[in-house]
């Protein structure tokens, strides 16, 4: 399988005054194309940590992330924002869907956000100015074709959940990240997501990390790993 | 639609629940309205009060007075006017002498006033001053029948006619046909040195002067000017020359022209005053008080803009997660950025835009002499248009009654009650002025507490529906106001307070409030940039 993310002797550490918490101490992983890795871990161990640098929502204290080979720490701000829009996808414990628009707008967003930049495809076509035909697309892949026009305080959680996968898909990332997306619904519900989320790796091919609790969600991953002590345990 | 006016437009629009408008925007812009609204309207009444001051005092006043240093006598003034009129500019100029002189009645044995006595060719006069307009009574200094009858009457010989100006002609208590002395000059007794003889003339009262301006209606008289200079002894000679111009803000402007037109000598040391000299302090005094309300008012846009800001600020908090998310998304710190700037922006700008309609709608009102509907139909507009809004929110008859019997109690003891207390008047006031006030909040609460009920269905309408109800309302109460009912008209000359709206000024506002707003909106949304992504997920 093709390499897709090499993570290289990863710290970090967190600075309270002058009391430093070491939360990563040297992590190294590698990620695989279309594979559906499960990190795993006691509570406060700095999965979710680890997860936003990956994410690229925070920097890492020393070492580097290499997407494809290209080291992402070395980026700027906005080569980082741009980055994450084009190349990764969130999904959260909590849905984090915005509440003043439909789930179609929702999932829409980051297309409508890629829109702003001068992102052409080989067309010479603005890249994703389908986002709308998109989102509606993933929507009804995840089941809610029913619940296009729906506001979030209109759908149940589980189907808040399956918006928020949808959204993380809308711009074809090369990874999704997940931060407990069961963590936050009953069993029952979880069974569904969890076969969204199968399906999605399966016909699409789509990679993901998932950060979990949730022993059953790790049983469906192709690969589970655990963070122990800030490293990853053989 | 691009990405942050569309995100933009629904943080303004709605809370939650898609609904028409939310109410903290509707405050927002309530609040930069009634602000750019005063201040629209502040100023054309001070504009008003300027333009309808200068009109009149225009109205008889000459827009130059040309005369030399020490009030001199000079000759040739027949072809000094023809060079003057001849200026381009100058509507009319007409000769004048002017001067100073003491009066008593007949019969009386004291001198009782110094009056200013200006000597005419009265239709010239007229082309500059207007001076038969202002005549009640006759002009006819030569031939006039009050003088015939004087003659046939009285002994002494009557020099012509006088124009007395109203005021002046009650404190003297003479009434027209009374014979006026004027002290002309005096002359030292032969017989007796060191003594002095007065030489008077006696004119008869042919007319009153009525010009509403208690500078000339107290002070003034007019005699003819051949009359004038027999008894100074100038024939053929004047001492001013009075001139009109077309457009009297160019006064200062054409001052030297004119005094060149009139080629007096050097020696003769000529010197012009125009109306603005004349009163310049009344007119400073008047510009003085519009600086300073502009700023006092830009003051109130200050405030309102601040409101803008605390409105953001607050968004900002509440959007906090939904910020941490869009920068999940890869929205970048200019997007979020550009969505709180445009959220205020649009406020100021219907806030703004709002204002400068209701400034000049009451401009309008206050300056329009229409018949007005009774206040009782306004009242029972807002009863309505209220109660229907409280039925459709609540759905329960129950709930409407019981607003509208509070509605009903707090105006009946304001409307019928507090006028017929025993109390002092002073006392009644500030109790029904803290009765409006408590119904005005009664309907506040209720209609806002409603207005979150209301589906939004229904919200369009009401709004429009609302907007109505308040120009009617305001069509209703607001009426020009009568200067005459406050006992001000003499001070002010006017009968009604002018408004005058000065249309480069309310462009200026609305750019003013504009930029005021725009700025207030660059702190709270660098502040919703600089949120870190992972902290405001996070955030509770």
């Amino acid at each position: 399988m093709d390499k897709l993310i090499r993570i290289d002797n990863l710290h970090k550490s967190f600075y309270d005054g002058d009391t430093e918490l070491k939360v990563l101490k040297g992590v190294n992983l590698d990620i695989h194309q279309a594979e559906v890795l499960a990190i795993m871990g006691a509570s406060g161990v700095g999965k979710s940590t680890l997860l936003h640098i990956i994410g690229t929502l925070d920097r890492p204290t020393e070492g580097n992330i290499f997407y494809e080979d290209e080291d992402i720490t070395a980026f700027s701000e906005r080569e980082l924002t741009r980055f994450r829009n084009d190349a990764i996808g969130f999904v959260f414990q909590f849905h984090q869907l915005l509440p003043e628009f439909t789930a179609l707008e929702n999932v829409a967003m980051s297309g409508l956000i890629r829109n702003t930049r001068k992102v052409e495809n080989k067309n010479g076509n603005r890249y994703s100015s389908d986002a709308y035909e998109k989102a509606e697309i993933l929507l009804e892949s995840v089941g809610l074709s029913e619940r296009l026009g729906h506001f979030p305080s209109q759908l149940s959680g589980g189907e808040r959940q399956r918006v928020a996968i949808a959204r993380a898909l809308v711009n074809q990332p090369k990874v999704v990240l997940a931060d407990e997306p069961t963590g936050n619904i009953d069993d029952k519900t979880s069974e569904a997501v969890l076969d969204v989320l199968q399906d999605i790796n399966e016909r699409l091919k789509q990679t993901f990390i998932i950060v979990t609790h949730d022993s059953r969600l790790s049983e469906r991953a192709n690969r589970t790993v655990h963070l122990v002590d800030g490293k990853i345990a053989d | 639609m691009k990405f942050e006016w569309f995100v933009a437009s629904r943080y303004l629009l709605s809370r939650r629940k898609q609904s028409f408008i939310s109410i903290i925007s509707i405050i927002s812009i309530v609040g930069v309205g009634l602000g750019v609204a005063t201040v629209i309207l502040v100023i054309a009444v001070l504009d008003g009060v300027e333009h309808g001051l200068k009109e009149r005092f225009l109205a008889n006043e000459a827009h130059i007075v040309l005369r030399l240093i020490d009030n001199g006598f000079y000759s040739d003034y027949e072809n000094k006017i023809e060079a003057i009129e001849d200026v381009e500019g100058v509507v009319a100029a007409s000769p004048v002498v002017y001067s100073q002189l003491a009066v008593f009645r007949e019969g009386s044995k004291q001198i009782e006033d110094v009056i200013l006595i200006k000597g005419i060719v009265p239709e010239v006069e007229d082309k500059v001053t207007s001076f038969t307009k202002f005549v009640n009574g006759s002009y006819d200094f030569q031939n006039d029948d009050l003088i015939k009858q004087a003659r046939f009457l009285n002994d002494e010989t009557i020099t012509g006619g006088i124009v007395l100006g109203s005021r002046l002609a009650q404190r003297l208590t003479v009434a027209k046909g009374d014979v006026l002395k004027l002290v002309v000059n005096m002359t030292e007794d032969q017989l007796n040195p060191g003594a002095y003889i007065p030489l008077i003339r006696n004119f008869v009262v042919i007319g009153f002067y009525e010009s509403e301006l208690t500078v000339y209606d107290d002070h003034i008289a007019y005699i003819d000017l051949k009359a004038a200079q027999k008894i100074y002894n100038e024939v053929g000679r004047v001492n001013s020359i009075f001139i009109r111009l077309e457009n009297a803000e160019f006064a200062p402007k054409m001052s030297e022209e004119i005094e060149e037109a009139a080629q007096f000598s050097v020696l003769d040391m000529p010197t012009t005053r125009t109306w603005m000299e004349k009163y310049a302090p009344l007119f400073s005094a008047l510009e003085l008080e519009k600086i300073a309300t502009v700023i006092i008012e830009a003051l109130i846009i200050l405030v309102a803009a601040f409101n803008i800001a605390s409105t953001l600020i607050m968004t900002v908090m509440e959007k906090t997660r939904d910020v941490g998310m869009l920068r999940t998304l890869g929205a970048s710190r200019g997007h979020i950025m550009g969505i709180f700037m445009i959220k205020g922006s649009v406020i100021g700008m219907l806030g703004t835009l709002a204002g400068t309609t209701l400034g000049l709608y009451i401009c309008w009102l206050l300056s329009t002499n229409v018949m007005r509907p009774s206040p009782w139909i306004a009242n029972a507009c807002i009863g309505i248009l209220s109660c229907s809004v409280i039925g459709i929110a609540y759905r329960r008859i129950g709930t409407v009654s019981v607003t509208f019997i509070i509605f009903a109690t707090i105006f009946s003891i304001n409307m019928f009650i507090t006028p017929f207390l025993v109390l002092s008047s002073t006392m009644r006031t500030v109790l029904i002025i803290l009765g409006v006030i408590a119904l005005v909040i009664f309907w506040i609460i209720v209609l806002i507490k409603s207005w979150q009920k209301l589906s939004s269905i229904w919200k369009p309408t009401f709004f429009a529906l609302g907007l109505l109800a308040i120009g009617f309302i305001l069509f209703c109460y607001v009426k020009p106001i009568s200067l005459e009912e406050l006992g001000l008209s003499a001070i002010y000359q006017m009968n009604q307070l002018p408004i005058k709206v000065n249309w480069f000024f309310v462009g200026f506002i609305n750019a003013l409030s504009f930029a005021i707003c725009w700025l207030a909106t660059i702190y709270p949304a660098w502040q919703a940039s600089n949120l870190k992504p992972i902290e405001a997920l996070q955030y509770e």
